[in-house]
């Protein structure tokens, strides 16, 4: 099977370096974006299987980025994981009624945060499914 | 009361008999035998420019002498037709010498004023000199005030041996005193006793003219005082209504305040004052229900001018009641205060400012510290992963402890925001259905690496067939873990922690959890302020750090939110156990507004029990959501009830809807349902079970209870059966 890629979408640099290691370290190809617009324009260069999107960002916050993707046909279909600071009171219901398949606050647990990737990455269903058979 | 009392005087007339008249004034009526006079009262009333006309008439229509005393017999103001011989002695008496001034016969005391006072009848006397004279006692009540002496009169020829007495007595000439007395007429003793008869009744009818015009004066000043006071106040609004509320007195305040002038408002029901809203309200009533059952109401609100524009106003309404019967209407006070409100709205608003900006602030911090925090924990947990290489076992320790403190820091930024919230209002609470022994094996599973890092065992001792609590499981959670950690803190290692669940004992709507730890304990003097914010409760400082102390006042705050209480029993030394109480879920609470007699009347009441499940991994909440808004828009408000989720497996979820209709009823509402669920993305399955209402003599409630037990096993059983099935 091929190796999955990930787009993480950040603006804190550390953050960036650190995720993508866990992320590599899991088996993942992992390519990066800082703003809004490198969001949108590294989705369509890279077609990344996942996107880990934050949602306070510069040159167009996370909404407008789940906006821009669900706009594009070609891109509908990539999952997004909201990975963010804000309240989950709100911005959880939003993320998901704007096309996120999972919200997490940071910083997420990772046996949690780990297994939501797998899962949007249907993986785990092959797993199941790897086990009826 | 003080204009009856002086018709009384009015009325009890002139007694025709002597005798009678001679008594007390007013003896047996009460009003004036327990009457209280001022010092200014008495003097006023034996005011001789008042009495003088009176005095005057009778000396000279009596040809006596006539003068007015006081008490002791001392002459108050002049002497009235005064006789010569009077004008004589008078003159050559020396000024101020005591002893009555009728009488020719000093040093001897002429005890006549006394006397009368004395038995409240005219006393006559003779003096040494052969002449007479009497004194007419002035009571009014209890009082003496003082008397009259009319005479100075001889009832015979003057006799001459007596008058030379009297003349070396006085050191005046024998011979003047003769010549003086014989130009007197002799008045007759018998004409003497009734001319002070006369006297006596003149003067009693006089001091009750006198008493009379005293209290009218009085009572016209109190009532001018009284009318300058309700007119001039000008700040107040004094009105008075009937007891239906139509006004039925006015003042200047009240038509400043109001707009209305009298002549408007007279009449009118004081409800037009009220906003529309309190009128629908039904406040005006209200508040004389009040005022007529507490003796008083007071009340601040919006009040309406004549020009529609409205005021802060407070009122106080007194009923003018005697005898609790408030039919007589009632008195209000009504004062402008929209100042002193605006001030306290505008206090209130800069407050609410304050806090809205700390918690932007705290909002703001918490947010800005947990990417960085993310990024750290992502770093340490990719190197105790192995991801920079292997690890010696003191580096690995080293960066569990680093770990740890990432995790004390989440908690914290978790806590800022938090309290934040409770400041604000802005805490949210979402009550559900949960079942307290699934939520409690979750919480261990989490607490239990930091018990295991400790060596402290967690046991847990809960109920068989606890019923469910209406809580917010998020939050139930939170306060659970902040119990446990808490205790594992203060816990020294190899201790304990056990975590309790039953129904409450003092009242079983409600169930109780405690979390017991085996720690240091809190001494009882401390146990309020644990759950203070930033509390740092000295007896429990033998561990390094402990946060910010906010934990325990999040839990109150939380817990007290969803209807419970939070409390601490603790030996020092031994330990401490946390209990806190939740509301249990009851069905037969929650289906009362719809299983009604009038919903049940066509016999039977329908459960329909809608299934979702996904055969990979959870249901995605937004279908959840979907599927329960989908529900609660195709059925009945009052007569469907679409029950809380009931159930927390992930991969399945029941929704159950009690409808009060028969199986026809519940069919057609099932052919909408799956109508409206055609577009949901997930298919669920809708299953009708109808329960016949029992049919006997019972009275209602025992009938409804029947239902709702009977509905109650359905979902139960419902639910076990789905539970099998997977």
């Amino acid at each position: 099977m091929s190796v999955k890629k990930i787009l993480i979408v950040d603006d804190d640099e550390y953050l960036l370096i650190g995720l993508a290691a866990k992320l590599k370290a899991n088996g993942y190809a992992v390519v990066t974006a800082s703003d809004g617009i490198g969001a949108v324009a590294s989705t369509r260069r890279e077609k990344p299987d996942l996107i880990i999107l934050d949602l306070g960002l510069p040159a167009g916050d996370g909404f407008l980025v789940l906006e821009r993707l669900r706009a594009m046909a070609e891109l509908l279909a990539t999952p997004v994981i909201v990975l963010s600071a804000w309240d989950p009171t709100n911005n959880r219901q939003r993320s998901l009624k704007a096309g996120a398949v999972a919200f997490f606050q940071k910083p997420p647990d990772n046996r949690e945060f780990l297994s939501a990737i797998r899962h949007a990455l249907g993986e785990e269903v092959a797993l199941s499914q790897f086990l009826k058979t | 009361m003080i204009l009856s009392k002086s018709k009384q005087i009015e009325e009890e007339g002139y007694p025709p008999s002597m005798e009678n008249s001679s008594s007390d004034i007013g003896r047996g009526v009460d009003g004036i035998s327990r009457l209280n006079l001022l010092p200014e009262e008495r003097t006023e009333l034996l005011d001789v420019k008042a009495w003088a006309p009176m005095l005057e008439t009778y000396g000279l229509t009596m040809k006596v002498a006539v003068a007015l005393t006081d008490t002791e017999g001392n002459l108050l103001g002049k002497c009235h037709n005064a006789q010569p011989i009077w004008t004589l002695v008078q003159n050559t008496k020396v000024s101020n010498q005591a002893g009555c001034p009728f009488c020719l016969s000093p040093p001897l005391p002429c005890m006549a004023v006394a006397d009368a006072l004395r038995t409240g009848r005219p006393t006559m006397v003779r003096d040494l000199a052969g002449l007479m004279h009497v004194a007419v006692p002035l009571s009014l009540g209890k009082h003496s005030l003082g008397a009259i002496i009319a005479g100075q009169v001889s009832d015979q020829y003057p006799e001459s041996l007596l008058l030379k007495r009297a003349a070396e007595k006085f050191g005046v000439s024998a011979q003047l005193l003769w010549d003086l007395s014989v130009k007197q007429r002799p008045v007759g003793r018998a004409s003497l006793q009734l001319a002070a008869d006369l006297l006596c009744t003149l003067g009693k009818a006089f001091l009750r003219e006198r008493y009379g015009a005293i209290l009218e004066t009085h009572i016209s000043q109190a009532n001018l005082r009284f009318r300058l006071l309700v007119e001039g106040v000008t700040d107040y609004a004094l009105f008075t209504t009937d007891y239906l509320g139509r006004v039925t007195g006015w003042n200047v305040g009240a038509e400043r305040m109001l707009g209305y002038c009298e002549a408007q408002i007279l009449g009118q029901n004081f409800s037009r004052m009220f906003t529309s809203e309190d009128i629908q309200n039904h406040a005006p009533e209200k508040q004389f229900l009040k005022a007529s059952q507490e003796g008083r109401a007071e009340d601040e609100g919006w009040r309406v001018r004549e020009n529609k524009t409205q005021f802060w106003a407070n009122v106080i309404i007194t009923p003018l009641a005697e005898d609790g019967d408030s039919r007589r209407g009632f008195a209000l006070v009504m004062q402008d205060i929209t100042t002193r409100r605006k001030a306290e709205i505008e206090l209130e608003t800069v407050r609410q400012e304050r806090i809205d900006l700390q918690e932007q602030f705290l909002s703001h911090v918490s947010h800005e510290l947990r990417t960085p925090l993310t990024a750290i924990y992502f770093f340490i947990t990719n190197l105790l992963d192995g991801v920079a290489g292997n690890l010696t076992p003191g580096q690995r320790e080293t960066l569990e402890f680093s770990l740890e403190n990432v995790k004390q820091l989440k908690d914290m930024v978790s806590d800022l925001l938090d309290v934040s919230r409770i400041e604000t209002l802005k805490l949210n609470i979402n009550p559900q259905c949960m079942s307290v022994p699934g939520l409690i094996a979750e919480v261990l599973r989490t607490c239990h690496a930091n018990a295991k890092l400790k060596n402290i065992s967690l046991n847990t001792d809960i109920a068989e067939s606890l019923p469910s609590a209406w809580a917010d499981r998020a939050r139930i959670r939170q306060v659970l873990i902040n119990l446990i950690d808490n205790g594992i803190r203060f816990t020294p290692g190899e201790g304990s922690i056990a975590i309790h669940g039953g129904v409450f004992a003092e009242d079983n709507n409600f169930l109780c959890l405690s979390v017991t730890d085996t720690g240091c304990g809190i001494s009882p003097g401390n146990y309020p302020m644990v759950f203070d914010r930033l509390a740092q409760v000295e007896t429990v400082a033998d561990t390094s750090r402990k946060g910010l102390g906010l934990g325990l006042f999040i839990s109150k705050e939380l817990i007290s939110q969803q209807g419970g209480r939070i409390w601490v029993e603790s030996q020092v030394g031994q330990g401490s156990t946390f209990y806190f109480t939740l509301p249990a879920f009851s069905l037969a609470r929650f289906c009362a507004s719809i299983l009604t007699p009038t919903n049940l009347e066509a016999g039977s009441a329908t459960l329909l029990s809608i299934d979702v499940s996904s055969i990979d991994g959870a249901i995605p909440a937004q279908d959840l959501s979907a599927i329960r808004k989908t529900l609660e828009r195709s059925i009945f408000l009052g007569q469907d009830l679409l029950l809380p989720s009931m159930t927390e497996a992930e991969t399945t979820e029941t929704f159950f809807i009690i409808a009060c209709a028969d199986r026809s009823g519940a069919e057609a509402m099932t052919k909408r349902l799956r109508r409206d669920l055609e577009n949901s993305r997930v298919k669920p399955t809708i299953c009708l079970t109808t329960v016949q209402l029992p049919v006997n003599d019972q009275p209602w409630d025992k009938r409804i209870s029947e239902v709702t037990s009977q509905i109650d096993k359905l979902i139960q059983g419902h639910l076990l059966g789905r539970e099998s099935l997977r």
